[in-house]
Formats: structure tokens, sequence, C-alpha cells
């Protein structure tokens, strides 16, 4: 898997990883070192690309919602208690993290895993970075 | 006739396994939704038999692909101590995503991508798996 990392600049700066390959059990874990180094260097909008990514796993998903969870911790400005009933109704979409392009398989493999109950998923990179 | 792949029970052989499904079901004509679904439910199976079942010991995991009337099938063979997939719970994916358990979503995606998943212990003791999945969902069939 290779990771391209691009800033682009919408409404707020929003920080790209481009992602080439398979997010499965062999990958997933340099998906999150990337993010966890672009988190600590002061990223705190994050789009996935997955334009390129042909495979999503169960252990790919379980990785972006670890992401999911970082940038959480690092946000000061979401109440817990309305976060936690925004999740259980499914009102609640990260401002933090969104992901672009999933192929139909993969779009398939996260709506079941509820990825999208709580991740908003676009189809337009550029409708995805002004979303933020 | 079958078609068998042996190899290490590690994580690094993944991707071999995931072209296998691919060229295989690619031989047999599957449409490229079925072999998506395929791939996503073998991967997840030998998955947790290198994960949970192997905890990381040596072994090895034995594939078998053939076309059998209307379905792809896949047999997975493995010497791990015994354990049934089918057996697991799907996830309660209401929950708040603190308290999910992502242990049983592998599973829950294999069911969700194949047509039938069974499980039996061999003769000789070892977990056989297997997965079927329609090569054409939307042909009725004969009858």
């Amino acid at each position: 898997m290779e990771i391209k990392v691009t800033q682009e600049q919408g409404r707020v700066p929003v920080t790209v990883f481009h992602i080439e390959g398979d997010i499965a059990a062999d990958t997933y874990e340099q998906l999150e070192a990337q993010a966890k180094q672009s988190i600590q260097s002061g990223a705190s909008n994050l789009l996935l690309d997955l334009a390129k990514v042909p495979y999503v796993s169960s252990y790919g998903i379980r990785g972006i919602s670890q992401i999911f969870s970082w940038l959480r911790d690092q946000s000061k400005g979401e109440d817990d208690a309305a976060l936690s009933s925004g999740l259980r109704d499914g009102t609640f979409k990260s401002c933090c993290l969104k992901l672009a392009n999933p192929s139909p398989q993969v779009l398939k493999a996260l709506t079941t895993a509820g990825i999208d109950m709580f991740l908003e998923i676009h189809n337009d990179l550029d409708k995805a970075i002004a979303s933020f | 006739m079958p078609h068998s792949l042996t190899f290490t029970a590690e994580l690094k052989n993944l991707p071999v396994l995931r072209r296998f499904v691919s060229e295989i079901s690619s031989k047999y004509q599957a449409r490229r939704e079925v072999i998506d679904g395929l791939i996503q439910a073998v991967d997840e199976s030998a998955t947790n038999i290198i994960v949970h079942g192997y905890q990381g010991r040596p072994g090895k995991i034995e594939i078998q692909m053939t076309l059998e009337e209307d379905s792809l099938v896949v047999r997975l063979w493995d010497q791990a101590p015994l354990f049934d997939p089918t057996q697991i719970p799907p996830p309660n994916l209401a929950l708040p995503l603190e308290e999910r358990r992502f242990g049983g979503l592998g599973v829950h995606l294999a069911r969700h991508f194949t047509d039938q998943m069974t499980y039996q212990v061999t003769p000789d003791g070892n977990n056989e798996l297997t997965l079927r999945k329609k090569i054409n969902p939307n042909n009725p069939g004969p009858g």
C-alpha cells in the first residue's frame, strides 16, 4: 500500500491521504501509522481518498475507526453525551474524518460494517474537501 | 477440477490468497461483484484463522476452489485449534462505537458476501470452512 499525502485548502485546511492498494490485515497498520504521524504534526481534518483502493477488509475498517477515535480525542469541541446519543440514533457524522471515492465493493463493505453511520462518504474529491 | 493453494499462516501471504481467488473466479467467468465479494469472504476467513486460530504459531492453510453446479465453492482447511466461525453472532451495529466489538466483524462480512458458510471438523480432526457464492446471482437456474 502507498499513501501520498497532500494538503488542500477548503473552508479549513484538509489533509488528504491518496491511498493506493488494499487496506487489509497485512497493511492497515501502515495507514494507522501515517494517520498518527499526521495528527501529531497538527492535522485535524483528514480525508481518505479511496479511489485506488480495490479492497478494504474488517481490519482496514478497524483502522479507519481508530483514526476517527484519535481525531475525536483531539477535538475539544465535541460533547461526549451528545456524540454518544448521535452515534446511537444515527444523526452524528464526524467533522474531522471523511471518506471519498470508494469502489462499489469497498462501499458495500463500509456500509455493511456500519461505517457510514458516523462517517460521510463522498463520490467527488473536491466536494468532499469543501464539505469540511 | 479443483484449484488448490497452500500457504503458511502469515498475514504477509494474504495478497497471494486474494490474487488466487480473483484469478480462479475470473477463469470461471464470474461477474466482478461476485469476485469482489468472494475475495472479501475468503480474505476475512483466512485472516481469522491466522490471527485467532494460529495466534502467531507456525501453521498452514490449504484452500481449494471449484465450481459446483451454479456456485463457486471455496474450502479452507487448517490445523489450528478447533473453532466454528459460523457460531459467531452478528455484531450489534446499533451500539455506540466505543461499545462495538470488532472481533466478529470479519465473520459478519464473510457471511454477508457469500450465499452459504458452513463448518465441519474433518475426519483427521482439523477445521474445514466452506464458502459458497452463486456465480450468476440473477440466473434463477433450472426449474
